[in-house]
């Protein structure tokens, strides 16, 4: 890998097209996914924050009174604001100026931007450091993951963290060789503060990572040495971007923000199941986000990655073994394994709460991505060197081969992202052997709405089991379920009543055959065979209205 | 020039290895899904059971998550009894549609007939004869809150139920013994539980007050050879294994039986008494359930009198 490469116009144009053409298939494919139950909560707050955004830009001194704030921003405290303030902004220009095809659409848009801007920066960072060939595989590798692909749809924060913690890291990179990043180290490191917390991890990567840079070139005898002049940056920026963008923590600044961290330092524990356990309380085993990562990342990623990790094993000796006049370099693979390793290691302390989900350590697969580069990168460079010199075809043929797995399953994945699993796993029937989660959050209902539009022409009502009333709203809003098939708060009032398979939701299952008498779905969602939602019908409904019936 | 044989020789093996790797995850991907039992697979073998099946028989799904597309195509044929059975003794047969070479038991079926995918697989089974099922007549019951020498009788009336979710426990069934109004988790009637382990057990739902009992008790019950009782905990409450152990005690003519004692952990617990040497064939039999801290105890149980195949002889 070189030290660092200036990045060209072409390649800026490459970063653009790859933005643009992901944002758009993300945008073209976003209509078969409901709503998460997250995002329906963002979603809520977001039109909350742009009503008072409506209300700053009219009466901006009513606005700004305690009251106001607290009345607008008390809503999903527990995260901060950037990029619900984005979503909000996006939706206030929906409702202008028609903008976009969805309302949904409107909200998940900026997160989906940052996801371009994500493989945009991936293909920058890695064209700057290595064959722009490995660069572009990186680029589509991380695209073409299916759990990726999934969450770069949502308005959510997991796909946009990833994007402003490695934009930290490069800022903080490109700083040590040129000051001039260093206060845009600061702001991004400020936009990641105030996107989620996973950004509280990063000072410590890159401290240890300087460390390390700095001990090499002092015992290298260098007497130039990396700037440090991103720390006071990130030190002084961080916090007032995190705060400027939050108008939650404008009062009580100290306390709200204590609140805040205490909030996901005692965070709940989610259910969840893996090889056959459902686990509710610590410890969740430490193998976790390794297995998740074995079974949910394209297998022919994964092996790159762990070629590339063997190609760059000389970058990672320690400082200590330097010795005065060797050569020094940013130690680049050192940052990058220590951005991929802390936010597996972070999720795999047995004193973490209890998640799950493969999108808590996404932050990590960008640069997994670039790993998996180089291992092809190293691959191809010793073909082309030694097996048939001058011949290009050979090496695209294989980047093209390599890149065909995760974009074969990613296409098969949509729209029940989170129910995928590789075939390391067996497929989707091999996780459900095993026992690993099936889905979380309710959106599959999304993949039931065509059968409740046919089974329910003349409007009813259905209980949503694991689906908010939000993420229901905003399918009607979407066209995608009309007005008149409303939520039911109840089993016994519901035409149909959706359960979605989890193993701690056979509760509700169970529930579902005492209120209705019959154990008999009238319908099951499947995937690759494995059931996703079962729908059970209400004999009690009025059956004038089923459309066999006329 | 050997040790650019050699390099030659590694890169050709590594560009192999990674092309493999890429080529066996399209194949396995494609493979893995043509693995699917078609609609028609299960269809043909849900007709062929439902031409054969008993009325006493059990229908299982193998692997379990296969559960909801048995039901699905054969879930006309299944009674909450037979869905959510206490134990697996009183079943004729036990049919099973099975999917990827699995199964749920190990002894040899007696029949066998594959459909594409789908492996349908029968076992007869050394069935009690049930003389008489608590759960089925727990409407003709007499339910009372014990309060020292007096008690207060439960009414059984049509009464509001829960709405469902996450955490709410098991249905209320419409109808059901109300014991207090004030305090909605104090009924007592038939539903379904999810216990330690979510499997479901149709039992009747007796939430213990305190140390004094909340009792049922049954009429000129025919008692047959065996008294079979079995109860547990709620999933959402007993797996965390904090709450006090719960008593169920017995009593047949007046007399202490025996007594279940479930504490957390247990999961679906048993006990079986012998009630073929009591001299008498019918008797009142009274359900008693207790425990010291009765927060978070939604106990259910299930109970009935058994004829074992020797006794019918």
């Amino acid at each position: 890998m070189n030290d660092a490469r200036a990045l060209k116009r072409g390649d800026h144009s490459v970063g653009a097209a790859l933005c643009i053409g992901y944002v758009v298939l993300l945008g073209r494919t976003a209509s078969d996914l409901a709503m998460s139950r997250d995002e329906s909560f963002y979603v809520h707050a977001a039109k909350r924050y742009a009503a008072w955004l409506s209300k700053l830009l009219t009466n901006p001194m009513a606005a700004l009174e305690q009251q106001s704030i607290d009345f607008a921003w008390s809503y999903n405290w527990e995260h901060p604001a950037l990029m619900k303030l984005g979503f909000a902004w996006s939706w206030l220009a929906h409702q202008q100026w028609g903008l976009y095809p969805l309302e949904s659409l409107a909200f998940r848009f900026p997160a989906m931007l940052t996801a371009g801007l994500l493989l945009w920066l991936i293909y920058a960072w890695g064209a700057s450091v290595m064959d722009r060939r490995g660069a572009l595989f990186a680029a589509l590798a991380f695209a073409s993951m299916p759990r990726v692909f999934y969450h770069a749809h949502l308005a959510c924060f997991d796909i946009p963290i990833a994007f402003f913690f490695m934009l930290t890291a490069y800022a903080y990179w490109r700083s040590l060789a040129d000051r001039r990043w260093a206060p845009l180290a600061g702001v991004a490191f400020g936009l990641a503060l105030a996107t989620k917390h996973n950004s509280w991890m990063l000072p410590g990567i890159l401290l240890v990572h300087f460390a390390w840079v700095r001990v090499i070139q002092a015992r290298a005898g260098r007497r130039e040495r990396a700037s440090i002049a991103w720390l006071p940056w990130m030190l002084a920026v961080g916090p007032m971007i995190l705060i400027g963008t939050w108008p939650w923590v404008w009062n009580d600044t100290w306390g709200r923000l204590g609140s805040y961290a205490a909030f996901h330092f005692r965070h709940v524990h989610y259910t969840y199941e893996y090889l056959g356990v459902s686990y509710f309380k610590p410890p969740f085993p430490v193998s976790v986000p390794f297995v998740m990562t074995l079974f949910t990342v394209p297998l022919t990623v994964l092996v790159l990655g762990a070629l590339g990790l063997h190609r760059q094993r000389a970058s990672f000796r320690l400082p200590s073994s330097t010795e005065f006049g060797d050569t020094t370099t940013r130690r680049t693979e050192v940052l990058w394994l220590g951005c991929m390793l802390a936010p597996l290691l972070a999720i795999a302390l047995p004193s973490s709460p209890i998640f799950g989900g493969t999108k808590h350590w996404l932050t990590a697969y960008p640069f997994l991505a670039l790993f998996s580069a180089c291992g092809l990168l190293g691959i191809v460079e010793m073909a082309e060197l030694q097996i048939w010199p001058g011949r290009r075809w050979p090496s695209v043929a294989l980047l093209g081969l390599c890149l065909l797995p995760g974009a074969v399953q990613t296409a098969h994945s949509h729209p029940l992202g989170l129910s995928h699993y590789t075939p390391v796993a067996g497929g989707v029937p091999g996780a459900a052997d095993l026992g690993m989660n099936r889905q979380f959050w309710g959106f599959t209902t999304g993949s039931v709405a065509p059968w409740l539009r046919e089974a329910l022409p003349d409007g009813g009502s259905v209980w949503l089991c694991d689906t908010t009333t939000g993420a229901w709203a905003m399918l009607q809003a979407d066209g995608i379920i009309p007005r008149d098939i409303r939520a039911a708060s109840s089993m016994l009032e519901a035409d149909f009543v959706l359960v979605h398979h989890e193993p701690h939701f056979k509760e509700v299952d169970y529930q579902a055959w005492v209120a209705l008498g019959t154990v008999q779905p009238a319908y099951v969602l499947r995937y690759d065979g494995v059931p996703i939602i079962s729908i059970y019908e209400n004999p009690k409904r009025d059956r004038s209205k089923r459309p066999e019936d006329g | 020039m050997a040790r650019a044989g050699r390099k030659c020789r590694v890169a050709a093996w590594v560009w192999a290895l990674v092309a493999a790797v890429a080529s066996f995850e399209l194949i396995a991907d494609v493979w893995i899904r043509a693995q699917v039992p078609a609609d028609q697979s299960w269809e043909e073998a849900a007709a062929f059971v439902r031409a054969r099946i008993g009325p006493n028989d059990r229908i299982v799904a193998a692997p379990s998550w296969a559960d909801p597309i048995v039901r699905f195509h054969l879930g006309a044929l299944v009674t909450l009894r037979s869905a959510a059975p206490e134990d697996s003794a009183r079943f004729d047969r036990m049919w099973e549609l099975g999917i990827r070479g699995e199964s749920t038991r190990e002894d040899p079926p007696v029949l066998e007939q594959r459909f594409g995918g789908v492996r349908v697989r029968m076992w007869e089974l050394a069935a009690d004869d049930v003389a008489h099922d608590f759960v089925d007549q727990i409407a003709h019951a007499k339910v009372e809150l014990v309060q020292g020498d007096a008690s207060r009788p439960c009414r059984w009336v049509e009464a509001p139920r829960g709405r469902g979710g996450l955490g709410q426990g098991p249905m209320a069934p419409d109808e059901r013994f109300v014991c207090d109004p004030s305090r909605p988790w104090l009924w007592v009637g038939p539903t379904i539980l999810a216990d330690l382990t979510l499997t479901p057990r149709r039992c009747i739902w007796q939430h213990p007050v305190g140390p004094e009992p909340v009792r049922s008790t049954f009429f000129d019950v025919p008692l047959g050879d065996r008294l079979v009782v079995h109860g547990g905990v709620d999933y959402e409450n007993e797996r965390w294994r904090a709450g006090s152990p719960v008593t169920l005690r017995i009593w047949i003519s007046d007399r202490l039986a025996g007594e279940l004692v479930h504490r957390d952990g247990e999961g679906w617990s048993s006990l079986a008494i012998e009630t073929s040497s009591l001299g008498f064939d019918r008797a009142t039999v009274r359900f008693e359930v207790t425990t010291e801290d009765p927060t978070a105890r939604v106990f259910c149980w299930a109970a009935s009198t058994r004829l074992t195949e020797a006794a019918d002889e």
